[in-house]
């Protein structure tokens, strides 16, 4: 059978889907991609810039789209149910349609954690109190107009993640370098602006992000405390008083800021237990959904013809989730292969 | 007769403008999770070791409201003691003897033939719910605190099919509070709605969020009441922070600094915002949120009031009590050492100044001695 | 596994309170006693959680007999914020109990003070049913209750009558005399649960270092050692 009979339906147009599309396309595959967004490029969409080296996100959701054209798209739609059908899929949508699928990629990412959960930090409730992806957005649109310049900044790492009471025990990896990278931005734009990063630990795994973290405490100031957010109160004048112990001189500390900016954790996308339960799927332990095997077969599921990329197996950053999707890519073309 | 659940929402009665939209649409969020089931009648009634002595009036103000006012059916029996809480958490007394005091008080609370438990304490909440907590999850504890008490007293007992704090239900019965009122916490002359400071008991909601109205960090169950009858709220930096009773870091005198320094703080945090009063669902906190203003007034010359007269604190019975326009020598507001008096002339209250130091049908003439520093409104004449 | 070890890995209060430390520090963040005295839950749940760890008995039996254990308020502001589902204040109830039942106590300053505690509260639990008693609480022992309470004290019964009490009388109502045989229950449970036994031993230990420290010792509030260990602060915490 030719390739060109060959269908794989990738579930989520994120950089995830869409570098997996953009390679099994290439590789001359039929590709279907449903995505309930309107746009494709997922969250990075509606990020400013990536860490380390500050290149734009729009450059990487430029990238993965390059063969854009050659797809179909059924966007703002959501899957309605799914079963076997022969060796391959049939899925069911809201908008009414059916597509068969030879193999299905879900690629379906990751929801950023609600930070209105963490009651003690007051999102939602104090105006000055917003979160890393407000903090990207407020990037791209501009800063809101308001008299003064904002001063004083706090980076609260770990929100929503490390944590039982938010329901995630589980370290999100990528928040850290993300704090060092806005902590950097936020001194960029208010040059006179004091900056504090309050973290558990700093996670500086990738390339250049020991550097970037060095930078941000040499050329920028930054202030790192070891500390972790334990309450925010608002004083009269609208600025915020936050608790904390700096725990490597065992002391509480009350600090006055401007803004609060919460490190919200990635979980889970919101429908992957129904899409699991679809596709036959185990989830693992925080409800990411379950590879074949953890070290060598991370774009595999137990079903044949199901498989994974991106975020949608755990947090990642956008190199790792680029080089999943293409490992992805490879994977279900071999697949396909063996099965003619 | 079978408890009805409270939408909290439903009843929440828009206020000032001092609220930004979003701060309110952000509690909001949080008060609809933490709703909780609060029975409307037919409740056991267990007296607080600290308000028996120091807000009597309080207690009894409850009992009147909810049989007088609103017709309902509540147990003042005589057998009932304390459950122990301030020796519990003073770690005098065994966690076993603790739990078999309160295993006792749910006997007697069986026997009588009711199943709403109603403590009229914040540690004793604390502890109660501890305990059921506590036994949920280990059953062999129960077990065993079964046969102790079968052992020292022959006892059996249920356990409640409710355990709410005399709070939730003036909190569940605001509105109708409100129909019979007399007053609002309004200042008569200017129209302006009376600052509140809300202070809840650390043990209401601290250990078992979902155990209080509105959780840990946005407790509703004042704030209900405050607004309900027409008060402003005032939210300050240390709201959350505790009393500081500490129990032993009070009771002990070498240690004393500890709860003085903590309501201090307190009192430091929330001047600015010149509350007209403090309200309060624990009986501890008032002890130190009253006591404490006149320490520091003759320790340090500081009152935190422009009159001198120091920020009065309430119990939310006095509170609602003082809605229903009742007598406040009936209330017991003489037994408070900061004057109550201010806030009764801002609300245009009927009252008898007079009569706030006289005891018995011979009308003896007493009085207390006044302080150096803090101020003491004493038989109609201002000090 | 030392026997003092087990005994307090046996305490339900470790079961649920002690899940293994991250040090973030959140507890320590709103502790008052972490901003008033040299004290932080977050070192001693780890404390704790090495201690239980190493099987290490000498180091559990110097954190029994030290001040550190003496300055948390169970006021339970820890529980609501540790990450790990850690309960400093409860964990501190656990240690407190142990050092009651093994006599260490009396070797700290702040311990020591557990007599009075024993001799106020504990006692008018099982004579009145009341953890305090408004007469007991006079001006001499607790200054700041202020001269209205002196007038109160002054007119006990006739300020309650007015408010519709009847202090320390028959039937029902606040501070009302509680029957006998329910004192009896009281007692009989005292002595079934352990709190008795705790007393004799509350007593007996402070007996021996009232000995040890030169202090006049006998059964009442005014003696020397009393009043010792009522007043007493070193002012080193």
């Amino acid at each position: 059978m030719e390739k060109k009979n060959k269908n794989v339906l990738i579930v989520g147009a994120g950089i995830a889907g869409m570098e997996a599309a953009a390679q099994l396309s290439e590789l001359g595959y039929e590709i279907n991609v449903i995505e309930k967004e309107a746009l494709s490029g997922g969250h990075v969409n509606q990020w400013y810039k990536t860490f380390p080296y500050f290149d734009s996100s729009k450059t990487v959701v430029d990238f993965t789209s390059r063969n854009n054209e050659k797809l179909n798209f059924f966007t703002e739609t959501e899957i309605t149910f799914a079963e076997k059908n022969g060796l391959g899929f049939k899925i069911n949508t809201d908008k009414n349609r059916q597509i068969l699928a030879d193999a299905v990629l879900l690629a379906t990412g990751f929801e950023v954690f609600d930070a209105h959960r963490k009651e003690e930090y007051g999102y939602g409730i104090f105006k000055h109190v917003i979160s890393n992806a407000d903090l990207e957005r407020n990037f791209i649109n501009g800063w809101p107009e308001e008299g003064n310049s904002p001063r004083r900044f706090a980076f609260i790492h770990c929100v929503g993640s490390r944590d039982a009471k938010a329901g995630n025990l589980y370290c999100s990896k990528v928040c850290c370098a993300t704090a060092v990278k806005q902590a950097i931005e936020i001194r960029q734009h208010f040059p006179n602006s004091e900056v504090y990063c309050l973290y558990m630990d700093l996670r500086m795994f990738g390339k250049h992000y020991e550097e970037m973290f060095q930078a941000a405490q040499e050329k920028y100031g930054i202030h790192f405390v070891r500390a972790r957010l334990s309450e925010v109160n608002q004083n009269m004048d609208n600025t915020l008083l936050i608790k904390v112990e700096d725990t490597l001189t065992s002391r509480p500390m009350k600090l006055t800021v401007d803004y609060i900016v919460l490190m919200s954790g990635m979980e889970p996308a919101l429908k992957s237990s129904e899409l699991a339960k679809f596709f036959g799927l185990p989830l693992d332990e925080n409800g990411f959904f379950e590879s074949a095997q953890a070290l060598v077969s991370e774009n595999k599921t137990c079903v044949e013809g199901v498989f994974l990329a991106g975020a949608a197996t755990g947090p990642k950053t956008i190199v790792e989730t680029i080089n999943d999707a293409r490992s992805a890519a490879l994977s279900i073309h071999h697949y396909l292969q063996n099965l003619s | 007769m079978k408890p009805m659940i409270v939408n909290t929402l439903s009843m929440y009665i828009p206020t000032t403008q001092t609220n930004i939209d979003m701060e309110l649409k952000g509690k909001e969020r949080i008060w609809e999770k933490y709703q909780k089931e609060i029975p409307l009648n037919d409740y056991y009634y267990a007296r607080s070791c600290i308000r028996q002595n120091f807000w009597p009036g309080s207690e009894q103000t409850f009992i009147r409201i909810l049989q007088d006012e609103l017709g309902k059916n509540i147990l003042d029996e005589k057998h009932h003691t304390t459950c122990s809480g301030i020796a519990y958490h003073c770690d005098v007394v065994p966690l076993e003897t603790t739990m078999t005091i309160v295993a006792r008080q749910f006997s007697l609370m069986s026997e009588s033939g009711y199943k709403h438990f109603v403590p009229s304490c914040i540690t004793s909440f604390g502890v109660y719910t501890e305990i059921l907590e506590t036994w949920h999850e280990f059953p062999e504890i129960e077990e065993k605190i079964r046969k102790m008490l079968s052992e020292a007293t022959g006892r059996t007992f249920d356990k409640p099919e409710f355990l709410v704090h005399p709070s939730d239900v003036i909190y569940a019965l605001r509105n109708e509070i409100l129909q019979k009122a007399k007053y609002r916490l309004v200042n008569a002359k200017t129209g302006e709605p009376l600052k509140c400071v809300d202070h809840i008991g650390c043990h209401y909601a601290k250990m078992f969020p979902e155990k209080g109205v509105g959780g840990a960090e946005f407790p509703h169950v004042l704030v209900g009441m405050i607004e309900a009858w027409g008060g402003e709220v005032v939210d300050y930096p240390e709201r959350r922070t505790c009393c500081g009773f500490g129990f032993r870091q009070y009771m002990v005198q070498a240690n004393r600094g500890y709860s003085i320094a903590c309501t201090k703080r307190k009192f430091d945090s929330m001047e600015s915002y010149k509350p007209d009063l403090i309200v309060t669902n624990c009986p501890g906190c008032p002890y130190f949120l009253d006591r404490w203003q006149y320490v520091i007034a003759e320790m340090e010359g500081k009152v935190y009031t422009d009159d001198g007269y120091g920020i009065p604190v309430l119990t939310y019975e006095e509170l609602a009590g003082l809605v229903l326009g009742y007598n406040p020598w009936e209330l017991g507001l003489q037994m408070h050492q900061v004057s109550v008096e201010p806030l009764l002339e801002k609300m245009g209250y009927e009252y008898d100044p007079t009569d706030k130091y006289v005891v018995g049908d011979k009308n003896i003439n007493t009085r207390p001695e006044t302080p150096n520093i803090l101020k003491i409104f004493n038989h109609g004449e201002k000090e | 596994m030392s026997d003092l070890i087990q005994r307090l890995k046996n305490d339900v209060r470790i079961k649920e309170g002690l899940n293994a430390c991250i040090h973030c520090g959140t507890c320590t963040a709103i502790c008052p006693a972490a901003s008033f005295y040299n004290y932080d839950p977050r070192e001693l749940t780890a404390q704790v959680q090495e201690i239980i760890a190493k099987n290490d008995e000498k180091a559990l039996t110097e954190l029994l007999s030290s001040d550190y254990i003496w300055y948390c308020g169970e006021c339970m502001s820890c529980k609501t914020r540790c990450p790990r589902n850690n309960i400093p204040g409860v964990i501190i109830e656990a240690l407190r109990a142990l050092s009651q039942d093994t006599g260490l106590f009396a070797e700290s300053e702040k311990g020591r003070q557990q007599l009075m505690i024993k001799r106020s509260i504990g006692e008018w639990i099982v004579d009145y049913g009341y953890c305090v008693v408004g007469d007991k609480l006079n001006l001499n022992l607790f200054p700041e209750q202020g001269p209205n309470w002196q007038w109160v004290m002054d007119n006990m019964k006739l300020v309650f009558e007015k408010q519709g009490a009847h202090y320390m009388e028959d039937g029902e109502g606040p501070m009302r005399k509680v029957p006998e045989e329910d004192l009896e229950e009281l007692r009989k449970i005292y002595d079934v649960t352990g709190a008795t036994e705790r007393f004799r031993i509350i007593e007996e230990v402070s007996e021996k270092k009232a000995k040890e420290m030169g202090l006049q010792f006998d059964e009442t509030h005014d003696c020397e050692y009393f009043k010792h260990v009522y007043t007493y602060n070193s002012n080193k915490h």
